[in-house]
């Protein structure tokens, strides 16, 4: 009987240490990839997407026109605002994390 | 009651010097984000956090591993972009130089960048190339650096040469912008606000890049916060 109650012990404390473990686990963040492991504080948006910005306002400044991204963020929603210069004229655009763009509107001044 | 202008002088002093502290104080809430802003950061995988990433700690990881951390050395991604294959895309910000390849994917390049008050933005080309350049310092940078004084005169290629092992000369149209993307003889500067404008790669990097690229190539230069390229 005192063998099965030190027996009943054991368990328990191993069942306590996996589920301590588990719960740890739950808590500690999951790591980025690898190649993701570097950023700046400064959180723009990806270099793709804020050209493919530019691209679209080019459509809307002319052909010739050459866009360039000049501030980017990250909105509420998950998708990026991305401020372009189109030989001084200023446009807003908005891309998602599919490189779908949202919207190209010249930018309100003032 | 005292009238406003019949304060005593020592009264007078007291506001002036909390007015000040106020206003500093303010300029302190608008200027001290801002000088934070670019802080380069890794993750530690140890600790599970990400951490500053300035000279000191570069120079402590170099040292360690031989090379830059991970995410800073030359690996293929994906890369959803209009540009043609063979375009140069430097996000200086993040401290990245990608070149366009076929089928939605750029080969990824750590790189060093401006430090601040010597970033910008702009769409260039690549002018000319040159292996293991010499370097002559700008006439201002000669000005204000006694180590860049001793070459005024040019400074022989060769692995302490801060070009290092390869250049490429940003052009506007037939101009030289005075800008290259070039290798380096301080590595660790990788991941960092560390130049006068220019590019930086480690050698083997730009060696790599400079195999893949045609002169011509357009580059475009990304840089939240830098001044637009106007011309030298």
């Amino acid at each position: 009987m005192l063998q099965n109650t030190a027996k009943g012990i054991s368990i328990g404390r191993l069942m306590a240490a996996m589920t301590s473990a588990a719960l740890l686990g739950a808590c500690t963040p999951t790591p980025p990839a690898p190649e993701s492991m570097a950023r700046t504080t400064l959180q723009t948006a990806p270099a793709d997407l804020q050209l493919l910005c530019a691209n679209s306002a080019a459509g809307v400044a002319g052909p010739n026109a050459k866009v360039l991204p000049t501030a980017s963020r990250q909105l509420p929603d998950g998708t990026f605002a991305v401020d372009l210069d189109a030989g001084g004229k200023k446009f807003s655009c908005v891309v998602d994390n599919n490189g779908t763009v949202r919207s190209v509107q010249p930018a309100q001044s003032g | 009651m005292m009238a406003r202008d019949e304060l005593p002088a020592k009264a007078k002093k007291t506001r002036r010097t909390r007015k000040l502290t106020a206003a500093l104080i303010a300029a302190g809430v608008c200027i001290g984000p801002l000088a934070a802003w670019a802080q380069t950061q890794i993750y530690d995988s140890k600790t599970h956090t990400w951490v500053n990433y300035d000279k000191k700690k570069a120079r402590q990881y170099y040292a360690r591993n031989n090379q830059a951390p991970e995410a800073f050395r030359m690996q293929t991604v994906t890369f959803r972009t209009a540009e043609p294959p063979g375009t140069i895309i430097i996000d200086g910000n993040q401290h990245f130089l990608y070149l366009v390849q076929p089928g939605g994917q750029a080969i990824r390049y750590g790189i060093g960048v401006g430090r601040e008050g010597f970033g910008w933005a702009g769409i260039v080309r690549v002018g000319r190339m040159a292996e293991w350049p010499t370097w002559t310092p700008p006439a201002e940078m000669v000005a204000r650096d006694p180590n860049a004084a001793k070459w005024a005169a040019g400074m022989p290629g060769g692995p302490e040469n801060p070009l290092g092992a390869r250049a490429l000369y940003l052009y506007e149209g037939d101009q030289d912008t005075i800008y290259r993307i070039h290798g380096t003889a301080e590595p660790w500067t990788i991941g960092l606000d560390v130049s006068s404008g220019c590019i930086r790669m480690n050698n083997n990097d730009i060696t790599d890049l400079a195999s893949r690229i045609k002169i011509g190539a357009k580059v475009i230069v990304l840089m939240q916060g830098a001044a637009l390229y106007k011309g030298v």
